[in-house]
């Protein structure tokens, strides 16, 4: 009887494990808006059953379970979906629509007017560090590698980033936050300042050629924001030689990888190629400097990350040029340039916050002595000493709302001292600029996101408030495609150069309207943008009759009744290793329209540093065999016009009026340049030299940056680069950092 | 009684038992799978498989690791043709079973490790000009510690062999030295036993398919 039980109770269970066995289907389609959606896991929850859906996002499994049960769908770009199905005897079938899953890396990122360098964009990254010291004849400056992008105008003469008809002064460059007051040297009229900046001192960079975000301010036509790095890898030494410059430095690594500090110094000397170049600037005095950084880093316990970064450079250089003035043969500039820049930022995250505080001082001196010389005797100087103190701090908190929408806002303060003295002229300029500024990113799907902001400024100077809105939209038209728009309003204050006088000012305005598509692909990038851009407020002046000696206006600001525009359209194509083995490249092109009537302008006019055809194209290609990487980029600009204005006075009231005016002739340029790495792949080598040699100006175009015209306007000479052709060669070599795989991993 | 709750208690173990050979049977058969994939979706639909066996099966190491294994495959080749975009999120996936696995099996698992590894690697490939330095890096430290937990482990070998003979000869890599590199991983798959039937076992086929290439094609 007990076996007997037994055998029924084993019949039983047999019984019911057979009758299990007896399948059903459950099949059905998952679906996004209507559109099936393919390897959604489909799971019967518990069990093994399941299955994947397909192509079309159908799916069908069998199952022997009986009963109610729970059905997941999951799929990493949407949300879990969960079913409750009652199993009987009948097949199932149910359909589902899936929610999208929100996430950072779907989500569509507003771009009109911007380019992100850094790997936040990841393989669409723009300008990298090392894509600027592969650029021929961006000398690794990042501001030179701009010029190969659409947007920027190739200038020449004076320093800064042109964007989009606007002139130098109305771009301005930040460092973690912070606004950098003299990111370029001290020079001299007619010779652009240089970088003083280390290019490999920042790890990613977002140029933002119009409708920037309202973190930033004083800037009527762009920004560029450059992101310096954390921690270095490791600890390194390194050094470069070249004819022209001599440097050193090294990064300390603490063992804990929670520290590091370290110090560069260099000094540089034109001389040496003074003989070898014919140049066209006589450089009574060479240019030399003495530049010299220093940086700490570290972590705190509780996760906070300071940042510091101090800088000093001086340069000296004396020009001779003929004199246009009658009774003189030759006229001289001397200078004596000296800056000091440090920055220290910290940031920390507290839970949902993001904090990121820092603050930055700089120091500008540029002493500037003009003579002449008649008769191989020079006359007495006069000099003009200016220096500036600079103090910036900024405060920002973030708060993530969700995986893609966010919340910031905070302040910034901008104090401006300075001191120009020129003879018996005396000039004390104080500023304090206080701003607020709130801004937020709406995320309302992976497709569609917006960027709101709003800006809030006080100039102490001017004794007046402003307000700035801005805002930007991107919607994803297709996988690659996307598209975006952005406004905004932009205020700058007049520049202190022109404030020389009493004068009712306030700021100056632009309104930006961008439009953009873009086409990002693996490898390849396709942008066109059209622009808009208005200017109100800009300041008119008058010219205060030039010393003989300098032939440089002096320009008086009188009032805020200026105005003007620049409208654009800007393609830019770039192929990185996609279509051609090895090869890199791209292509831009900006059509720019831009008229004002600012500064002494008698009439609208086209101004004299807006080319309204710009092309550029930067090929690059690395040859693994021969450990050689071969750079070449071209640049052509059609001519931009040149005003010779003078003021006149009629009843005390200025006039200005054009005494001579014309066109340039078109600028080209065609660069090359070659690295060489003779200890790639050397395992045990312990350093690692990279040989450059770079060739500016291949063809030897004698490209004419503008006009110089003496105080009576008769005679006139070319504001011509210091050299048309030039050749660069230099050593630079690191110990300690294997930067073998880097340079393969780059080109591979 | 006694005996009634004993026959219940039997009936309960072959019902254990049963789920436990269930268990065995669909792995095996679905990690058979691993060698006839091809496409990226094949290693969706595998990877998918094995989550679905993972989620029932919640203490066991085993199928969060070859969830993650499939994931890096179809990485793998994705990168093979190009697209290296979509990398991120397939390393995304890979890592979180890799840390669920870690959890059951502990830290000190080597094939976690090299999977890790992997993983990262393919991380880098998205923009190895930046992440050389970080997610480079990171591949490098887990393979370190996956070869300190387990020198003689065949698949260790393997990858690091391939990283060579994918490395082009001006930066110290070479298919010859590759090739020798592959030798020695097949050496060692030929010594290996894997602790149980359903323990990591692949990758053999690589090192003999890197080693039946004709001479030619190898330099």
């Amino acid at each position: 009887m007990k076996t007997q039980g037994q055998n029924l109770l084993f019949l039983l269970f047999l019984l019911t494990s057979v009758m299990g066995y007896s399948q059903v289907k459950i099949s059905g389609k998952v679906s996004f808006k209507n559109k099936g959606v393919a390897e959604v896991n489909v799971t019967l929850k518990d069990t093994y059953d399941g299955t994947t859906t397909d192509a079309q996002g159908n799916f069908t499994f069998e199952t022997s379970e009986k009963g109610t049960h729970i059905i997941t769908f999951t799929h990493p770009k949407y949300e879990n979906i969960e079913r409750s199905v009652s199993i009987e005897n009948q097949d199932v079938s149910l359909n589902v629509d899936l929610k999208e899953q929100i996430s950072e890396i779907d989500a569509v990122v507003v771009s009109a007017g911007s380019i992100e360098a850094s790997d936040k964009k990841r393989a669409t990254a723009l300008l990298t560090p090392i894509d600027i010291y592969t650029t021929a004849g961006a000398d690794g400056q990042i501001s030179s590698a701009l010029t190969y992008l659409p947007g920027v105008q190739k200038v020449g003469g004076t320093e800064g980033l042109f964007i989009r008809g606007g002139t130098g002064t109305e771009s301005k460059i930040f460092m973690d936050g912070s606004l950098i007051n003299n990111y370029f040297s001290n020079s001299v009229p007619g010779i652009a300042g240089r970088d003083q900046f280390n290019t490999s001192l920042f790890k990613g960079n977002i140029f933002s050629s119009g409708g920037y975000s309202a973190l930033y301010g004083q800037a009527l036509s762009g920004a560029l924001m450059l992101e310096s790095v954390d921690l270095p890898d490791e600890t390194s030494y390194n050094f470069g030689i070249s004819p022209i410059f001599l440097n050193a430095g090294f990064q300390k690594l603490g063992d804990h990888k929670n520290y590091s500090y370290g110090a560069t110094a260099g000094y540089s000397l034109l001389s040496l190629m003074q003989k070898v170049f014919k140049f066209n600037t006589d450089f009574v005095e060479a240019p030399q400097g003495f530049n010299g950084d220093l940086n700490f880093r570290f972590k705190t316990k509780s996760g906070g990350f300071f940042k510091y970064y101090g800088m000093f450079n001086s340069n000296k250089m004396g020009v001779r040029s003929e004199s246009l003035e009658p009774g003189y043969d030759f006229s001289l500039v001397k200078l004596n340039g000296k800056n000091t820049f440090h920055n220290l930022s910290f940031r920390q995250k507290f839970g949902k916050y993001l904090l990121n505080v820092g603050g930055s001082y700089s120091y500008n001196r540029s002493d500037l002595h003009f003579s002449t010389e008649t008769n191989d005797i020079e006359s007495s100087r006069s000099q003009l000493l200016t220096d500036g103190n600079y103090l910036n701090f900024k405060a920002v908190l973030e708060r993530k709302i969700n995986r893609i929408s966010a919340v910031r806002g905070g302040i910034e303060l901008n104090n401006t001292d300075e001191n120009l003295n020129f003879e018996a002229v005396q000039k004390h300029y104080k500023d304090l600029i206080s701003s607020a500024f709130v801004e937020t990113d709406l995320g309302f799907s992976n497709a569609l996101s917006a960027k709101i902001g709003v800006r809030a400024e006080h100039s102490s100077f001017l004794g007046k408030n402003n307000i700035a809105p801005r805002f930007a939209i991107a919607y994803r038209l297709a996988k690659d495609w996307t598209t975006s728009f952005a406004y905004g309003l932009f205020y700058q204050n007049p520049e202190s150069k022109y404030i020389n006088g009493p004068a009712n000012l306030g700021f100056q305005k632009s309104q930006h309207y961008i439009f953009q598509v873009q086409r990002a692909s693996e490898g390849r990038t396709l942008r066109f943008e059209a622009f808009y851009k208005k200017y109100d407020q800009l300041i008119k002046t008058f010219n205060v009759t030039p010393d003989k000696e300098q032939n440089q206006q002096i320009q008086t600001a009188l009032n805020n009744d200026g105005y003007g525009f620049a409208k654009g359209l800007e393609f830019f194509w770039r192929d990185n290793k996609k279509t051609f083995e090895n090869i890199d490249y791209w292509i831009s092109y900006s059509y720019l329209d831009s008229k004002r009537d600012f500064l002494n302008y008698p009439v609208s006019l086209q101004p004299g540093f807006a080319a309204q055809h710009t092309l550029s194209a930067v090929a690059k290609r690395f040859i693994p065999e021969w450990k050689l990487g071969v750079n070449l980029s071209y640049t052509y600009a059609k001519g931009r016009p040149y005003y010779d204005i003078a003021s006149t006075f009629d009843n005390g009231k200025a006039i200005n009026y054009t005494r001579n005016e014309g066109r340039l002739k078109d600028y080209n340029a065609l660069n090359f340049s070659i690295n060489y790495l003779p200890n790639i792949g050397k395992k045990d080598a312990k350093s690692f030299p990279v040989f450059v040699l770079s060739v500016s100006n291949i063809l030897g175009s004698k490209n004419v940056y503008g006009y110089n015209f003496s105080a009576d306007g008769s005679r006139s000479s070319a504001i011509v680069p210091p050299v048309n052709t030039f050749v660069f060669i230099g050593a630079f070599i690191s110990f300690g950092v294997d930067k073998t795989d880097d340079a393969i991993n780059n080109n591979l | 009684m006694k005996k009634y709750l004993l026959s219940f208690a039997l009936a309960f173990v072959s019902l254990t038992a049963f789920a436990q050979a269930d268990y065995d049977k669909i792995m095996t058969e679905k990690i058979a799978k691993i060698e006839t994939c091809k496409t990226p979706e094949d290693f969706q639909t595998l990877a998918n498989d094995f989550q679905r066996i993972g989620s029932k099966e919640s203490t066991k190491w085993l199928p969060a690791y070859y969830a993650a294994f499939s994931y890096i495959q179809k990485g793998r080749t994705m990168m093979r043709d190009g697209k290296m975009q979509d990398l991120d999120g397939i390393a995304d996936q890979a890592e979180k079973h890799l840390s669920m696995a870690q959890n059951l099996a502990g830290a000190d698992n080597a094939e976690i490790h090299l999977l890790r590894k992997m993983s990262y690697s393919l991380r880098m490939m998205v923009n190895p000009a930046q992440r050389y330095m970080t997610d480079g890096a990171r591949a490098a430290e887990e393979m370190n510690a996956a070869e300190k937990l387990d020198p003689a482990n065949p698949r260790v070998a393997l990858i690091k062999a391939e990283d060579v003979y994918f490395t082009p000869e001006q930066y110290g890599g070479s298919k010859t030295k590759g090739l020798e590199m592959f030798k020695d991983a097949q050496a060692k798959f030929n010594a290996y036993k894997p602790k149980t039937a359903l323990d990591p076992n692949w990758g053999k086929a690589e090192a003999d398919y890197f080693l039946s290439l004709p001479a030619e094609k190898a330099k």
